[in-house]
């Protein structure tokens, strides 16, 4: 079976060197393989299809335009948020030859397990939402880079507007998982750096329901404000919560909390929270109405979601490379890591020496009737109202 | 399936059982191989077709009375097919890592079938057993220096010895209640998993490959000029612990410790009447079942270089459940099936992406559903091959 594959690659090398005039007739347009992986199936698979849609409209709009060098074609494969599902897939995109490079991943523990497998196959890859800061920082493989920023950035964000409002006694609560232990470790770091100060941590499972033991400590705690690290459902349990124990301290959440389905959980609960996000809301973006005329018009049975803006800035960057170098992993690993000041969607793209991209733009959102707004607008950064425990 | 006489002639040829192992052989071949969607229905097609056409003429019923008499030309034709697969597949990557896993979760679901299927001890945590046995070989080979094969086998011991933690209350209850321990103990070690810091947390730990007297399994090496890929090692080394795992669960079932298993499974009073002594047997076949899932786990972690709690949930747990029912509950031949269609399968699926798991899943619920032994239900015992009672 091998020989198959490996004369198809060397057909393809062949044709590159020999067959390639710019300006040729488009009805022969080299096809060139690229790869998306994401979990397509399981409870994050809202993100994973989002993302999916996205990068498959940065494919289809490249395949539209007539000055585009190559053909592409688009594989979909799914991680199921699962490390071993994860490796295995991996496994599969990077051996085969005729794929030139991957947008992948949005769990972070899948991320942060196939990168042996990247580097040790060759396969440049652009990570579009995983967040932690291993999967970039914990190597010095080529092959990695992301364009979303990382839960370090987000939680900087977060301590430094946090104690400037005023609130310097934290209470923490976050989930056991890596997520939730991830934001929980790089709050803690920067809020001391910032003058604040944790008076009690709480790690909780993922699907606690009753967390009366935890907030009947942190009332005696006295704190000024309450961090949580983790997601939704959770979120909206203790928030609710807390209002039957009658603690006043704030509520500020992550990345995690920043949906509809929050809001909707908890109703007038919900006003005045705090919570961050890596990248501007997509209205905000410096390309997002583009991206979301275009993400309409394409018509895709599910929404673009949170992280969909980054699939399509991380897809949209693969395939300037290869256009720029052509169709070649090595060329394009090197040239991917030179990405400097590159315009996107999502802001300009600079990778470190890691393949980090270092502009980290963090929003700060507050709930204000019922709509997550972005602080700078709101009523809260105005002075017309005041937020809680302040 | 069962032979009306099992009086071969030993002249008889042996050509029909030779055409199944081939055909067989070759289908796993270009079923691995095929990337489109036309070739793999083309695959099942073709196979369907021939199944059908052997059934017609005669040859699978002639193949099957020989594989009844003579297993060895079964068991034998079994491993040169998987060694005619490793041939074809040897630099490709991505084929032989699912053969190897395939292999691994054959050794695990062995074990299972011997806890469930002989002697009646429902086990739920399969999966967490498997990951004992990968966490185990994670800490002994970052941590000491301990020769890897020895390393594999403390990783089968400790998943035996944390199982015996488990034998007391599974004695002590009965069949529902039982299940449920083996589900607490499941969910259990996941979160033991993730809370733990010093095995990773839930982002999982890093394992360097396999080094078996100075030869190290993770990486690509060379034959007489023809380039092997480093995952020939792992599946020469799971098709060995296969092969013996098998031998282990074939002579247990045709000695009288099956027979005795037998009894205990099928009335537990009655057995004991007769003074079988129902703890030690049930103890025993846990005990085993565990330690093969162990030693599974502990290569399939070094094999994957990657270890973390999301791999082994109670849902992977139901998956190795799944593949003895699949098979048919006591047939080791079919959990050989079983294990290739449950592991292969959902891989092959990702063509159709999001859909995958609704069409696999009724594909399971269909085969349950037209055949509610399994595929290839356990037969009346034979204590030795081509024995007739008559």
């Amino acid at each position: 079976m091998k020989p198959i594959r490996t004369t198809l690659a060397a057909l393809a090398a062949a044709a590159v060197m020999t067959g390639f005039t710019p300006g040729a007739a488009e009805a022969a347009k080299q096809k060139v393989k690229v790869v998306f992986i994401g979990p397509l199936t399981g409870g994050t698979s809202a993100n994973g299809l989002g993302g999916r849609n996205s990068a498959d409209l940065a494919v289809k709009l490249r395949n539209a335009d007539a000055k585009a060098k190559y053909e592409y074609e688009m594989v979909v494969l799914d991680d199921e948020c699962k490390p071993a599902v994860g490796v295995q897939v991996a496994t599969k995109a990077a051996s085969d030859k005729a794929i030139i490079v991957g947008v992948t991943h949005y769990c972070s523990v899948v991320a942060v397990s196939t990168v042996d497998t990247y580097n040790k196959f060759e396969l440049p890859v652009v990570v579009w939402g995983a967040v932690l800061p291993e999967i970039t920082y914990g190597h010095t493989y080529k092959e990695i880079n992301r364009v979303n920023g990382t839960m370090i950035n987000q939680n900087a964000t977060n301590a430094k507007f946090s104690t400037g409002l005023g609130y310097k006694k934290f209470a923490v609560i976050h989930d056991t998982s890596d997520y939730g232990k991830g934001h929980n470790k790089y709050f803690s770091e920067n809020l001391v750096k910032n003058g604040g100060q944790i008076l009690g941590t709480f790690g909780v499972t993922t699907d606690q329901q009753d967390f009366n033991a935890e907030l009947t400590k942190i009332k005696a705690l006295n704190a000024d404000a309450l961090y949580f690290g983790g997601l939704t459902p959770i979120g909206v349990r203790i928030r609710s919560q807390m209002d039957k124990l009658g603690i006043k301290a704030n509520f500020i959440g992550t990345s995690g909390i920043i949906s509809d389905a929050f809001i909707e959980g908890l109703g007038p609960l919900a006003e005045g929270i705090l919570a961050f996000r890596e990248g501007a809301p997509v209205d905000k973006l410096p390309g997002g109405k583009f991206f979301m005329e275009k993400y309409t018009a394409a018509k895709y049975g599910e929404p673009p979601d949170a992280y969909g803006p980054f699939a399509f800035a991380a897809m949209t960057l693969a395939l300037d490379t290869i256009e720029k170098v052509g169709p070649d992993r090595k060329k394009v690993r090197d040239e991917l890591r030179k990405t400097k000041d590159r315009d996107s969607i999502i802001g300009p793209i600079t990778f470190d020496d890691h393949g980090q991209n270092t502009y980290a733009a963090i929003s700060k959102y507050v709930v204000q009737d019922k709509k997550w707004v972005v602080w700078e607008d709101s009523e809260y950064a105005s002075g017309k109202r005041k937020l809680a425990g302040r | 399936m069962v032979p009306e006489s099992s009086s071969l002639s030993p002249s008889e040829s042996l050509w029909p059982a030779f055409a199944a192992i081939a055909g067989a052989t070759l289908f796993a071949i270009v079923f691995m191989w095929a990337e489109t969607e036309a070739y793999v229905l083309g695959a099942i097609a073709a196979a369907a077709a021939c199944a059908w056409a052997a059934r017609r003429f005669g040859v699978s019923a002639r193949a099957a009375r020989i594989f009844a008499t003579r297993e060895k030309v079964l068991d034998w034709g079994a491993i040169a097919g998987t060694l005619v697969l490793l041939a074809a597949f040897h630099e490709e990557h991505f084929p032989l890592l699912m053969t190897a896993t395939v292999l691994l979760y054959l050794v695990a679901c062995l074990g299972l079938n011997i806890q469930f299927g002989y002697a009646g001890v429902l086990n739920f945590a399969a999966a967490a057993f498997f990951g004992v046995g990968g966490y185990t070989a994670a800490v002994l080979i970052r941590h000491t220096g301990i020769p890897h094969p020895i390393v594999l086998l403390i990783g089968g011991a400790m998943a035996a010895l944390i199982g015996l933690v488990l034998v007391l209350p599974v004695l002590r209850t009965r069949g529902h209640y039982a299940a449920v321990i083996t589900i607490a103990f499941a969910i259990l070690f996941r979160t033991f998993l993730e809370v733990n810091d010093a095995l990773g947390g839930p982002q999982g730990l890093k394992l360097p490959g396999l080094q078996v007297f100075g030869w190290n399994f993770n990486r690509n090496f060379e034959i007489a000029g023809i380039g092997l890929s480093f995952y020939v090692n792992y599946v020469l080394l799971a098709l060995a612990l296969a092969a013996v795992a098998f031998a282990l669960t074939r002579r247990l079932e045709r000695s009288w410790i099956g027979l005795t298993l037998d009894a205990v499974r099928l009335d537990e009073t009655a057995a004991a009447c007769f003074g079988v002594h129902l703890a030690r047997w049930k103890a025993l076949s846990f005990t085993l079942g565990n330690f093969m899932a162990g030693v599974a786990g502990a290569v399939y972690a070094l094999m994957l270089g990657f270890i973390a709690p999301s791999n082994f949930t109670f849902g992977d747990s139901l998956i190795m459940v799944s593949i003895v029912l699949l098979g048919g509950i006591g047939n080791p031949w079919g959990v050989v099936l079983a294990s290739a269609i449950v592991v292969v399968l959902p891989e092959k699926l990702q063509l159709i992406q999001e859909y995958r798991f609704i069409l696999y899943a009724t594909m399971v619920i269909l085969v349950l559903l037209f055949r509610p032994e399994g595929l290839l239900p356990r037969r009346l015992r034979v204590y030795f091959p081509g024995w007739n009672p008559k």
